[in-house]
């Protein structure tokens, strides 16, 4: 379950022994437990947040990586991608399972 | 205020410490409740009218139609980011007469006040209320106040009735909707409420969000001689644009459809919807107005509203149609379709 | 916002779309197991726009809607008590008990309070030592490191007025018992990302491999979505039946290890009542003993409630996809979102609070 957003840590503090950092979501604030992700963040990185805390640090280089990968499947030429979806298609004779 | 002050009448014993805070005296008719009239409301409300300080208020009214609204505001907290329950009553009634193109000429204000109550806020809500008015050109011309026990109304509760001449050439009403039309949104939408959120306990995110409130009478004038055959007037408070959408299609009794990429909604707000899990379409407003108007003076009625910061970012939003009557219909950038239903209640935060 | 709305491009999602159903030859039962993935696929038609190829049944996957009728009726004993201020999220609140629900008992005087972070709880317990906080502790295996934290924090800093109703739940077990069902149609599963991003995905691989479904973990954006449905089509169309990342930018196999620590410290496994469905063991969490102190079940004395649940609402036929909502005899009569019998009504992405708006769309003849 699932209401989580990215947000980039602007801040980092100890809260008597917690974590705690403000994160920023597209012009709002809050305070968010990073005591989970501790070991891995520091300000400027991207969290998932979930009911205040930081549930997993967000891959960026991944993002970036794969979002290219949707946006030049979608920039194709949609007949060369149709095509080769149909070759593949018409070399298995065997119906799916 | 209306109220006569008889001195005479004292039925509790006036203090001689003047005190920073609001006492069940000032709501007896005595000493107490003269004081209050004179140093916090006449100072900021003076006006003929009210300066005769009459059981009722005098004012001349052209002959004609009157519209005539009423409206009580209960909103917490009692402050908020780009505004207060003063200024918000004041808008909101103004508002209230301006949706039926009329143009209004006075307003009453009543007053609740919570025993403890700061006379500090007292004063800031006052002279927000003061302001308004006064900027609107629109007197506050009779008014009364109680004050109750501690614990019995949340600060302070308003309660505001505007009255304003009908235009006769100028009759927009939520029954006037007619297939063909044009839905333009005069701005962006949700900031009211969610500016509202932020300053709830609880919920704490900080953000730059403020309230919309404002007089809409300014766009109204622009419309009515730019796009004088205007249908529907409507402004989205409680319940936001889905519910005000929705009222008018079964006033109306057609179906309205709506394009969801066409929806202004400001970053920072959007991102403070996608936090707490709530639709921007049910987030209350109060500085934006629907437009229904046949598409022949669409484009006049977009460009007059343009010329006037208020409305400087409208755009359109939909169409109604006489398909669906009664329902509102929301098409996605996808391109499919999914009704805007009202809500049984308020809108809660949500967690999944 | 960054990493969220590039995610909502229509056009890589209309590609996606063709590409499902051009890659298709028959139509593909999948479920999605989670309410947030359940919202975008209702909000933004996926379903209407994917018929033929794909069929969607709306799994268990919202919390709210599981949460059993007994530790509702709990929620609202402990809530009507005057020394009680009870902390919640706020999807629960219109949720019905047996008699009523917690905004009802708001009405009546209790003091029910919405709160984002069950740490904003335990800071309401602090600032009202003279009250007892219980915080409504509800939600899948993302919530859980939150609520943990709570009790977690509430011991280190000695706080003793607050307490949690725990009523957690696991997702695998309930893909597992809807696999086991004899009259099952799913054909294969996205996995919820965000319970995935804490947990990790491990756990789904014996799944796929025993009942051979595909499984693919998938984030909640429409792109993602629709590249987890991409992703499943591939493999079913291709006869393979692995565990598969769609959601790479937030979730890596081992997950968040330092929140599934604190959570196995906290809590541990149990039988648990899934509303409308049964009890599913091993499905939930509780508290450990030696946390008994901030279980709001003991402090209350409300732990032997039992409840049954109303014979006419079957939510538990419609989250398991046994039935479509509209083949509820209640359906639009006796349950409807103003008067709701069960939780999917009640949830405004709740697959018959969903069908009930779409249905009077269509019987009023949108097609025009």
């Amino acid at each position: 379950m699932c209401l989580g957003i990215p947000g980039k840590i602007l801040s980092i503090r100890d809260d008597a022994g917690l974590m705690m950092g403000v994160v920023d979501f597209g012009g709002v604030r809050r305070d968010v437990c990073l005591q989970y992700v501790a070991d891995e963040v520091q300000v400027g990185d991207y969290v998932i947040v979930h009911v205040g805390f930081a549930i997993t640090v967000v891959d960026e280089e991944e993002a970036r990586r794969t979002f290219e990968m949707l946006r030049e499947m979608s920039q194709l030429d949609e007949l060369d991608w149709m095509r080769e979806v149909a070759e593949e298609s018409l070399k298995r004779t065997e119906p799916a399972p | 205020m209306s109220e006569a002050a008889n001195p005479a009448a004292l039925r509790c014993p006036a203090p001689l410490d003047p005190t920073d805070r609001v006492q069940l005296g000032h709501g007896s008719g005595g000493r107490l409740s003269a004081q209050l009239v004179a140093r916090h409301f006449l100072p900021h409300f003076d006006n003929p009218a009210l300066a005769q300080l009459g059981d009722a208020s005098i004012v001349r009214v052209a002959a004609g139609e009157v519209a005539i609204s009423t409206d009580s505001f209960v909103v917490q907290p009692i402050e908020f980011p780009g505004g207060n329950i003063g200024s918000l009553a004041v808008h909101g009634t103004l508002n209230d007469v301006a949706m039926m193109g009329a143009r209004a000429v006075c307003l009453t204000a009543g007053f609740v006040l919570e025993e403890g109550l700061s006379l500090a806020v007292l004063d800031r809500v006052i002279a927000a209320m003061a302001g308004a008015a006064r900027d609107a050109g629109v007197p506050i011309v009779a008014g009364d106040t109680k004050v109750v026990e501690r614990g019995k109304a949340d600060g302070l509760y308003i309660n505001t009735t505007g009255l304003g001449l009908i235009d006769p050439g100028f009759r927009p009403a939520p029954s006037r909707a007619r297939p063909g039309d044009a839905i333009l949104v005069t701005g962006q939408i949700a900031r009211h409420g969610m500016a509202i959120m932020a300053a709830r306990e609880g919920l704490s995110f900080e953000s730059a969000i403020t309230s919309d409130s404002a007089s809409l009478a300014p766009l109204v004038d622009l419309l009515r001689t730019a796009a004088p055959d205007v249908h529907v007037l409507r402004d989205p408070t409680r319940g936001g644009v889905a519910s005000a959408l929705n009222e008018i299609a079964a006033s109306s009794d057609v179906g309205i459809e709506i394009d969801e990429p066409a929806l202004p909604v400001p970053e920072d707000v959007r991102a403070a919807c996608e936090m707490l899990g709530l639709d921007p379409l049910y987030v209350a407003n109060e500085g934006v107005m629907v437009v229904f108007v046949p598409e022949a003076q669409a484009d006049d009625a977009l460009g007059a509203l343009r010329t006037h910061p208020l409305g400087a970012a409208a755009v359109r939003l939909g169409r109604v149609v006489a398909a669906h009557p009664r329902i509102v219909a929301l098409r996605t950038a996808l391109g499919s379709t999914r009704v805007v239903d009202v809500l049984p209640g308020d809108q809660l935060p949500r967690i999944c | 916002m960054k990493y969220l709305s590039e995610y909502r491009d229509a056009d890589i999602a209309r590609t996606l779309i063709a590409r499902i159903r051009a890659r298709a030859t028959r139509c593909w039962t999948l479920m999605e197991v989670c309410g947030g993935q359940t919202h975008t696929i209702v909000r933004q038609g996926l379903d209407e726009l994917l018929e033929g190829a794909v069929e969607m049944i709306h799994g268990p996957g919202c919390p709210v809607c599981v949460t059993p009728l007994e530790q509702i009726d709990k929620a609202l004993a402990i809530a009507a008590r005057p020394e009680v201020i009870f902390t919640s999220f706020g999807d629960m609140l219109r949720v019905p008990g047996s008699e009523c629900d917690l905004q009802q008992v708001r009405a009546r005087g209790g003091n029910v309070k919405v709160v984002y972070s069950p740490l904003d709880a335990l800071a309401l317990a602090q600032r009202h030592p003279d009250k007892q906080v219980v915080f409504f502790a509800v939600g899948f295996e993302t919530t859980a490191p939150a609520n943990a934290m709570a009790v977690h924090r509430a011991r280190a800093l000695g706080v003793t007025n607050f307490t949690v109703l725990v009523s957690h739940v696991t997702v695998p077990p309930a893909i597992t018992a809807i696999l086991e069902a004899p009259d099952n149609r799913v054909q294969g599963f996205l996995a919820a990302g965000h319970v995935c991003a804490v947990m990790g995905y491990t756990e789904y691989e014996p799944i796929a491999e025993k009942y051979k479904v595909p499984i693919v973990v998938t984030g909640f954006e429409p792109v993602d979505i629709l590249e987890g449905i991409s992703l499943a089509v591939h493999q079913l169309e291709e006869g393979r039946h692995a565990v598969e990342n769609q959601y790479v930018r937030s979730v890596r196999r081992a997950g968040t290890e330092p929140a599934r620590a604190l959570v196995s410290q906290v809590f541990e496994l149990a039988d648990r009542q899934w509303r409308g469905i049964g009890e599913i063991p091993m499905s939930g969490l509780q508290l450990r003993e030696e946390f008994a102190e901030f279980d709001a079940e003991r402090r209350f004395g409300v732990a032997g409630m039992t409840v049954t649940e109303p014979a006419a609402c079957r939510a538990g036929d419609v989250l398991t996809g046994r039935i479509k909502p509209p083949q509820c005899a209640a359906f639009g009569t006796a349950c409807t979102p103003e008067r709701p019998l069960g939780a999917p009504m009640v949830s405004t992405e709740g697959a018959c609070s969903a069908y009930h708006n779409l249905a009077r769309y269509r019987t009023a003849g949108a097609a025009s």
